[in-house]
């Protein structure tokens, strides 16, 4: 394919594309002049460059589209549903012809003679009302008759420049001169002679008019880059930003090195965030699909629906926007299919004949949330139940504990459809799941949330990009792997003496007891190197890795771990993909390669199964039953007394030597990851361990308000759901304490954490102070 | 057949039509002149790749070893922003592991960039086909499909391995058939 039609095949799509958002708009505002005129040009544009490249079909078939586009522009036809329907039918046709251009390079053998007679035939009450029908005709064959001429003559040479009485189209004069372009073409060419004149210059004139705007803002300031080269880019800054890592960890000790190093670094860090930000596009790429989808659907549907879109500009990685486009369409479809009512059963429920069917995209930390949400029938949750276990899918036991949350997700599982019949919208039983198996395959998360009567709401939740990952890095096998952050939920570390009352078997299959539920565990070393003998619990430090990936919960045993890294994720070749453990290779800050763990599969592989689901599930219930009478707090120990954390305001906690704390005069402060922490120290817990520099303390990282503080305390000792508590006569609720497991529980008050000294002379007033201390 | 002038000129389109596209296809029009063989030390036996196919040599490798891999896989190795598969050539023919250092040949097939592993590499003989014979019968079956016949050299001879079929996913299937 040569460039110019490669050119003129993204452009026409880009047309069309706007065509689209303008048709839907169009419905709503039949007469905006200005959506007429756009419209009107897209077709316009990829007549007039068909004809010179030759494409006749294409052209026949845009030409169909512009006459009718002509009468609508020029107010003798109204763009009522059915003029718009047609346009749309006229947009699908033009689409599938530049896709056949597109992959076969010739735009196929097809007849488009009943669209180009629906289009036609639309035409009609407009001929019959206006005298100047005539003309009309006449301008369209004189300009179909016309031969289409090139830009510059040098395309096409041996055409017959005699029939173009005109002077050759010169280009530059054509793009500035845009006000030529006022005089609409049609009415340019009310007589057939000027006609036969106007149509060259037209089809000049239009593509440099249609390029005019784009080449006086957008152009000089954008660029179309292809976008495997944009990958191209990700893996070279990935790679450089490995490179920085090992020449940082190489020059730390070369005073000399420190700024060229330290420059380095912030140079790479930019220009990571630059390459990341050229491969962001936003959601609006994908939702402007969605208003046809909901026009088209709701009318073979029946139903009355308003699109509300939200949140346009959020911006996210555009092969993970490609990745949501099919998630997307199905939840759109599903909701205007099982979702919104048809208008009388909305008016007999006292609802708006109208429905709601909203889009809401943000952004939110490293997550971006896409919602699809109807004020449709919602989800009946008994349907469901019974829907399941008619389908196998959960025993009839297991369905009675689950609470309706629990139950609204089963709709994800394989096979599980609750449509009455099925229609060629949905309801053929491959819906959600598919929903969920692609979103979880770009690492994202879905669930459903809906109230019967009241409407559902689907949710996604997508990582802003794939290509770098926060990762933990573990050890097993003397080797090292990195776990995807993604799945996990929490560590336990089970010290070597206690591993032989802390791992309990039934069988070979070990379990463990987190938070008085059984959790099955996997042994990592044991899973990839079987047939080994490898060493017992007891002779090592295990740490167990909690992982839930598809619902599917274990513990992963590693032997070792090491801090937490963001990875960039590189393919594995065929061969290796093939053993299934793996999702991809990653390159470690000291340079050594690490395997990425897929938890999904390890959990499958371990057999871990589906069915374990219903039981896990079962469990959590409880876990969230118990929440729902009060917030969940962290039970600490510090010095020997318990005290409650909001489980809520923890961010992380973290162990390190008692040395690593420092003080401004005597506020005990950490400086965590490059920022000042206040750490509070009431239950005394840095006193007891101060004369030994190599204690280890705890320290837990709460947020409060906008802020961060430090909490030392010496055991961390559990999460358990807090209960209220009364005062005695007055039955007011007390503040400050807690029930926690049936003691009465101090609540810690983050609030009461003294802050730091502010401004700017304070802070140059600590960094003496910690300095003389430090 | 006699190299002379003539058969230079084709090894030199040859080398070009390699460069672009069809690696199989040259491979025939390759066999009716001058070779250049980048040579390859594997316990005592002298392996020769054709240098097209060649895109760098990397020495002392070390590659990271990936469980549950196919006996062949000798690892992973970081190469240039992209994580390379390896074929272990001493694995692939069932010979003891080597200790120490080892070569790794950067190789491109048609099924994609991979890796080989290999004792030493040599230098680089420029051999013709006149001196070239098929592999003898004599050899078990899976050599008989590694190795793309013998260079008579003087004093030795130089085993040609054909990296099309060296190529991980293309062994993998070979494996399963």
């Amino acid at each position: 394919m040569d460039e110019l039609t490669r050119e003129f095949l993204i452009e026409s799509q880009e047309g069309l594309d706007r065509m689209e958002r303008c048709l839907t708009d169009l419905e709503e505002r039949p007469q905006d002049a200005g959506l007429i005129g756009d419209i009107f040009r897209s077709v316009h544009t990829i007549k007039g460059t068909t004809g010179f490249l030759g494409f006749k079909r294409l052209e026949k078939l845009a030409h169909a589209g512009e006459n009718l586009l002509g009468l609508v522009r020029e107010g003798k036809l109204i763009a009522n549903r059915e003029v718009i329907t047609g346009l749309l039918q006229l947009l699908d046709g033009l689409r599938s012809i530049l896709k056949t251009i597109e992959t076969e390079d010739a735009e196929g053998e097809g007849e488009d003679v009943v669209l180009i007679g629906r289009l036609e035939e639309l035409q009609l009450p407009a001929q019959a009302a206006v005298k100047q029908l005539a003309h009309a005709k006449v301008s369209a064959q004189a300009s179909s008759a016309a031969p289409p001429v090139p830009p510059a003559a040098e395309i096409k040479p041996k055409l017959p420049l005699a029939e173009a009485p005109a002077p050759t189209p010169d280009p530059d004069q054509g793009a500035p001169g845009t006000t030529a372009s006022t005089q609409g073409p049609v009415t340019a060419s009310e007589s057939a002679p000027v006609a036969a004149l106007s149509t060259p210059a037209e089809a000049e004139n239009d593509p440099a008019r249609q390029r005019a705007p784009i080449v006086g803002t957008a152009a000089e300031s954008t660029l179309r880059v292809d976008v495997t080269l944009l990958n191209r880019m990700m893996n070279l800054v990935g790679e450089l930003v490995l490179t920085r890592n090992q020449v940082l960890q190489a020059t730390s000790a070369d005073p000399n090195m420190t700024l060229l190093s330290r420059r380095l670094d912030m140079v790479t860090a930019d220009l990571r965030e630059s390459v990341m930000k050229a491969r962001m596009q936003p959601v609006s790429n994908i939702f402007s699909k969605m208003p046809r989808i909901v026009r088209d659907l709701s009318q073979s549907l029946g139903r009355r629906v308003r699109l509300q879109v939200e949140g346009q500009d959020t911006e996210l990685d555009k092969s993970l926007l490609e990745a949501i486009k099919d998630p997307l369409t199905h939840a759109v479809r599903n909701s205007l299919d099982h979702g919104i009512e048809l208008p009388d059963v909305r008016l007999a429920a006292g609802k708006n004949p109208e429905g709601i069917l909203k889009l809401r995209a943000a952004q939110e930390g490293s997550h971006v949330i896409i919602e699809v949400s109807d004020d449709g029938a919602g989800i009946n949750v008994d349907r469901v139940r019974q829907k399941a276990i008619e389908r196998g899918l959960i025993t009839v036991e297991r369905a009675a504990h689950l609470a309706e949350r629990e139950l609204l997700q089963l709709i994800f599982l394989p096979g599980f459809s609750t449509a009455a019949a099925v229609t060629n919208v949905s309801g053929r039983g491959v819906g959600m799941d598919v929903v969920r198996t692609n979103v979880e395959k770009i690492g994202g998360k879905v669930e459903i949330d809906s109230r019967t009567g009241k409407g559902t709401t689907l949710r996604m939740r997508i990582p802003l990009t794939l290509a770098i990952i926060p990762a933990l890095i573990v050890r097993s096998v003397n080797q090292s792997f990195a776990l995807p952050q993604g799945a996990l939920s929490e560590l336990v570390h089970i010290p070597p003496e206690q591993a032989a009352t802390a791992i309990e078997w039934i069988e070979n299959a070990p379990l463990y007891r987190l938070r008085g539920k059984l959790l099955p565990l996997v042994f990592l070393d044991r899973l990839l190197m079987p047939g080994v003998e490898h060493k017992m619990a007891t002779e090592r430090d295990n740490f167990i890795a909690v992982l839930d990936p598809d619902g599917r919960r274990f513990g992963l045993v590693v032997d070792g771990l090491a801090d937490p890294e963001e990875i960039v994720v590189k393919p594995l070749s065929a061969v290796l993909k093939y053993i299934g453990l793996f999702s991809g290779a990653t390159v470690l800050g000291n340079a050594d390669l690490a395997l990425i763990l897929d938890p999904g599969s390890i959990a499958m592989k371990a057999g871990i199964a589906m069915r374990e689901e219903g039981l896990v599930q079962a469990a959590e219930t409880e876990v969230e039953a118990d929440a729902a009478k009060g917030l969940e707090y962290l039970l600490v120990e510090a010095a020997g007394r318990q005290a409650a954390v909001p489980l809520t305001e923890v961010l992380r906690i973290e162990q390190l030597p008692v040395s690593r704390i420092e003080y401004i005069g005597y506020r005990p402060v950490l400086n965590f990851e490059g920022q000042l922490l206040p750490v509070e120290d009431s239950g005394g817990v840095l006193a007891a361990v101060q004369d030994n520099p190599k204690a280890q303390i705890i320290v837990v990282v709460c947020r409060e308000g906008n802020r961060h503080v430090g909490i030392a305390v010496s055991h961390v000792l559990d999460v358990a759901a807090g209960g209220d508590l009364f005062e005695a006569g007055t039955a007011q609720r007390t503040g400050g304490v807690t029930l926690l497991k049936n003691r009465v529980t101090g609540v810690v008050d983050l609030g009461g954490v003294a802050p730091l000294p502010a401004g700017e002379q304070a802070s140059a007033e600590w960094s003496q102070t910690v300095g003389t201390m430090a | 057949m006699e190299p002379d002038s003539g058969d230079n000129g084709m090894s030199t389109v040859a080398g070009a039509l390699a460069s672009t596209a069809s690696i199989n296809r040259k491979e025939k029009a390759v066999a009716a002149s001058l070779v250049e063989m980048c040579t390859v030390h594997l316990g005592s036996t002298l392996f020769g790749v054709p240098i097209t196919h060649i895109l760098e040599i990397v020495g002392a490798a070390r590659p990271q070893p990936v469980p549950l891999a196919p006996v062949f896989v000798g690892g992973l190795v970081h190469y240039r922003g992209d994580v390379l598969t390896t074929v272990s050539l001493r694995q692939l023919l069932n010979m003891p592991p080597k200790e120490g250092r080892q070569d790794l040949l950067v190789l491109e097939s048609a099924g994609g960039i991979f890796g080989l592993l290999v004792d030493s590499v040599g230098e680089v003989l420029t051999v013709s086909s006149a001196d070239h014979e098929p592999n003898p019968s004599i050899l078990d079956e899976r050599r008989r499909v590694l190795f793309a016949g013998a260079y008579k050299l003087k004093d030795t001879l130089l085993v040609m391995l054909d990296p099309e079929q060296l190529e991980p996913m293309r062994l993998s299937a070979a494996r399963a058939a």
